[in-house]
């Protein structure tokens, strides 16, 4: 009776993982190698030196402080006007009745009808007459205009699945409208909200073309400082630094929301 | 003194002209457990909800304890309400969803802790309190819900068909308990369900609806024995409803005729199963057996009559019967109904 | 209780239709139409009515020009065909990768999906950066290549084939979760079913998968054309310097030639060819979301 289930080798997963390994993981432990490599010349296969040097001779530039202030208190300040704008919003789409809703909800895809740039061209257009090139709020209407989908759609899904039933017997204990929006509603439909203002930071802090188009070179913002590393910078060593800090941010982003990103709603909610 | 009166209630939703309820009215008296029963989409949910205050009424009065709630909005009215689908906070555990409602009525901590052990032993959820509402079972979850809506003392309970969700053994285990609780606490309760065996287990009174009207109010033994219309009398058990005609005192229906003292037209002839006596009879056959069922204890008897109305008989000896074999029929206990109401009982 | 027991009926109360909620909305919607309908609609005008001494006259001028620039042209067809060839070339990975994680059971399953969707994660701008440590000139690969004796590779770095490579690089974890997310749809009895009828894999993959994820691979690539069709980072980086791609042109036309007038309209002639993959993909999301 010793009949032992022998699971057939599961090769074509082997066969993807390894390339997939070599193609994705690989060229990112390379930049991780460089940021820690204080002399490794051609052609050796391996760094001659390893180091923290130009990790202090990064962080010595003031440039690199001054991006890395821009660019902080810029996605604050979207993420935080974003949710003071989106989250209300969010709330009237799942739970009141208002005339123009589905149009109004719908409205918020136009922007995903057209490609990305051109539609920056366009608003660049608009802020030309407005003054609001090279401007720092210039940058802030550009990026919040970016995070307005996933921050409504996003909390109208966690405030929908948020079950009636459970409010209403809040309201049966003597809570009142206000009292069970905080004390039921918030917490239930928290985790998700909080993965979208999460997203929605993150998304910011990366976000490149409207900076570079609208902002540069007056606000620098990481990605920004980045891109002049790449073309104008020849110690290899600084933009590997600046890449590593630049991904503790999604290092973040990729703890708490991977969960979110797994579930098939964030597929759907891109059409799959 | 009743408790609870509603009076002359209807709902009429925005969207349409379907009234949800329409003109009803109930007496609850103290202490009482009233049943509402009824097909889904009859309105007894509805009902339910405006006691409870989540629905309000288009016209009509509802009256608590002599005061007029029918404005008052839910979390300031003495009810207390056990929602089908139970509704824990999943994000609090067992003793904050109790506890809720009394800190919301600024209890002081330690009678908080007091009130809500008590009602969890009431329960038999002792100890559960530091429990997360996703370890318990449907039944548990089902009992701290019971026990979230108790601990507020409510003057009124209402249950939303609260066993919906759960299997037919623990369901019966459960109504039990609500009734021994109930009757303890002696506690005016409302009760809505779709299930006959419930309402006739629990209730002290019935009340069928149909259509956002009140069928009949009853005892449960009355429901079940004396049926007010012909509705009640195919919703509540097994009940063979014969639809003819009536002329000369002789009721016929497709070869079928039997005695019924009333004036001549039509007329729906009830005869629950068990009242109805069967005999082989290969000449004058009234009837012919279609299917034979034994369940041991007794059999069922599915036949025709000659223009295939189906009738169902229970009988002692199935072994006595198989398909095929023609029947005559004696009913032991009548109910004739024309125009929705009783017309003959014998 | 007789006080009350008079029985007067309560008025009937009309269920209102406040209008709290538009109050609500008003921001985020006064932002979209401001930044994003009226710009789209404010570029076709500015770009069609010219201002003149004598007040604006309808003109074609710029739109002329772009279709007879050779250098916009050449522009114009590196990016479709840049387009086309990632298109073609995430179908050819991300359909495997998909299938294999929808029909997998395996350890192996997890890891593969967790490194598929990783790039999700990493911005393109350190993309860039590591694609041009690893394929670049005096990069890893001829690093490694010289080790083994080997001659140094052709860089891809600055030709058409950099962006090709990065874009479809950031595009894998989209395409995989919405093609995932079709194959949801195909149920194991199905497949089953014409297992048991005799179908080969290939044919059940033919006849049985394909026909029923057609609409999310539609979507996939429509994703994919709309973001590549206008990328400006990847290209900018790592592309060459002529010709061009549609999003570093519009850039430097715009901020280096400061000719917002023409920049504008190139944007709109991105707009004309991605229209039908923009309102099909709109469509899609739409459909698939109930207010």
């Amino acid at each position: 009776m010793a009949t032992l289930v022998h699971r057939k080798t599961d090769w074509t997963g082997i066969v993807l993982a390894v390339v997939l390994t070599l193609v994705i993981v690989f060229p990112l432990i390379v930049v991780g190698t460089w940021a820690f490599t204080n002399v490794w010349r051609y052609p050796s296969v391996i760094p001659q030196e390893f180091g923290l040097r130009f990790w202090y001779q990064t962080l010595a530039r003031a440039d690199v402080w001054t991006s890395i202030t821009t660019s902080l208190t810029l996605a604050t300040t979207v993420t935080g006007i974003s949710a003071l704008i989106c989250l209300p919003a969010a709330y009237a789409f799942a739970r009141m009745d208002f005339p123009g809703r589905d149009i109004l909800f719908f409205s918020f895809l136009a922007g995903h009808a057209f490609p990305k740039f051109g539609l920056l061209v366009a608003i660049a257009g608009i802020f030309l007459q407005l003054n609001l090139i090279g401007t720092f709020w210039g940058v802030v209407l550009i990026q919040l205009v970016g995070t307005l989908l996933f921050m409504i759609w996003i909390p109208v899904a966690a405030f929908q699945s948020v079950d009636r039933r459970m409010e209403e017997a809040a309201r049966d204990v003597g809570a009142g409208p206000f009292r069970v929006f905080w004390s039921i509603t918030l917490p239930q439909a928290g985790p998700t909200i909080a993965a979208a203002v999460l997203l929605s930071f993150v998304g910011t802090f990366y976000e490149t073309e409207g900076a570079w188009l609208i902002g540069a070179p007056q606000v620098r913002t990481l990605p920004v400082l980045m891109i002049s590393f790449i073309n104008n910078q020849p110690v290899i060593q600084y933009g590997a630094v600046l890449s590593v800090l630049l991904w503790v941010p999604s290092f973040i982003a990729l703890m708490f929301a991977r969960r979110v990103v797994n579930s098939g709603s964030f597929a759907r909610g891109f059409g799959g | 003194m009743s408790v609870l009166k509603i009076k002359d209630v209807s709902k009429i939703f925005a969207n349409g002209t379907v009234r949800a309820v329409d003109n009803f009215s109930l007496d609850v008296a103290d202490g009482e457990l009233v049943c509402l029963l009824g097909p889904s989409g009859s309105g007894k949910s509805t009902l339910l909800r405006m006691v409870g205050g989540f629905e309000r009424p288009t016209s009509g009065l509802m009256i608590i304890n002599g005061e007029d709630i029918t404005h008052v909005p839910p979390e300031k009215r003495p009810t207390g309400m056990v929602f089908q689908s139970h509704a824990l906070w999943t994000h609090m555990n067992v003793f904050k969803n109790l506890a809720f409602g009394l800190k919301l009525r600024k209890v002081a901590p330690d009678e908080i802790k007091r009130r809500v052990e008590g009602v969890l032993d009431l329960v038999g959820l002792g100890g559960y309190g530091t429990r997360h509402v996703a370890q318990l079972s449907g039944g548990q979850q089902q009992r701290v819900a019971l026990a979230r809506s108790l601990v507020l003392e409510p003057k009124i309970l209402l249950l939303d068909e609260p066993f919906a969700s759960l299997d037919q053994h623990l369901r019966e285990r459960l109504r039990e308990e609500v009734r021994d609780i109930q009757q303890r606490l002696k506690i005016t309760t409302l009760f809505v369900t779709h299930g006959q065996d419930e309402a006739l287990s629990m209730a002290d009174r019935i009340v069928v609806m149909r259509d956002g009207k009140t069928e009949q109010i009853d005892r449960p033994d009355i429901v079940y024995r004396e049926p007010q219309t012909p509705f009640v009398a195919g919703f509540i058990g097994t009940m063979n409803l014969i639809e003819g005609t009536v002329s000369n005192g002789i009721f016929s229906k497709a070869g079928y005729s039997t005695p019924l003292p009333v004036s001549d037209g039509p007329a729906i002839l009830a005869v629950r199963p068990e009242a109805l006596d069967l005999t082989v009879a290969n000449d004058n056959a009234q009837g012919k057996v279609h299917r034979v069922t034994d369940y041991g204890t007794h059999g069922l008897v599915d036949l025709e009559l000659l223009d295939s109305t189906r009738v169902k008989a229970m009988v002692s000896h199935p072994d006595l019967f198989r398909a095929g074999q023609g029947v005559r029929l004696a009913p032991k206990a009548i109910a004739a109904y024309r125009d929705n109401a009783v017309i003959h009982r014998a | 209780m007789t006080t009350i027991d008079s029985g007067h009926i309560a008025p009937v109360q009309a269920e209102r239709r406040r209008p709290y909620g538009l109050l609500l909305v008003a921001a985020p919607v006064l932002l979209v139409v401001w930044l994003i309908i009226w710009p789209i609609i404010s570029a076709v005008i500015t770009t069609l009515w010219v201002q003149t001494p004598e007040g604006s006259e309808f003109s074609t001028g710029t739109y002329q020009f772009f279709f007879s620039d050779g250098y916009s042209l050449s522009n114009l067809s590196v990016t479709l065909w840049t387009t086309g060839v990632c298109a073609i070339l995430l179908l050819l990975i991300c359909l495997p990768i998909a299938l294999y994680l929808r029909f997998s059971d395996s350890k192996v399953a997890g890891y593969v999906q967790g490194l598929a969707i990783f790039p999700m994660f990493v911005p393109s701008i350190i993309l860039s950066f590591a694609f041009i440590r690893v394929l670049g000139p005096n990069g890893t690969v001829d690093l490694l290549a010289n080790a083994m004796g080997l001659p140094k590779i052709r860089s891809p770095y600055l030709t058409a084939w950099g962006p090709v490579i990065g874009l479809v690089w950031d595009n894998i974890p989209l395409t995989v979760l919405i093609l995932l997310s079709g194959l949801g749809n195909v149920s194991n009895q199905a497949i089953e079913a014409a297992r048991d009828v005799g179908a080969r894999k290939l044919q059940v993959l033919w006849y049985i998968i394909l026909p029923r994820i057609g609409n999310s691979v539609l979507v996939a690539i429509s994703f994919a054309v709309l973001g590549i069709f206008s990328s400006f980072t990847l290209p900018y980086v790592l592309g060459p310097a002529a010709p061009e791609m549609m999003g570093p042109f519009m850039q430097r036309t715009f901020r280096e030639l400061f000719d917002p007038r023409n920049a504008i309209t190139q944007a709109v002639i991105t707009f004309g060819f991605c229209i039908v993959f923009g309102l099909f993909y709109v469509r899609s999301v739409a459909k698939n979301r109930t207010p």
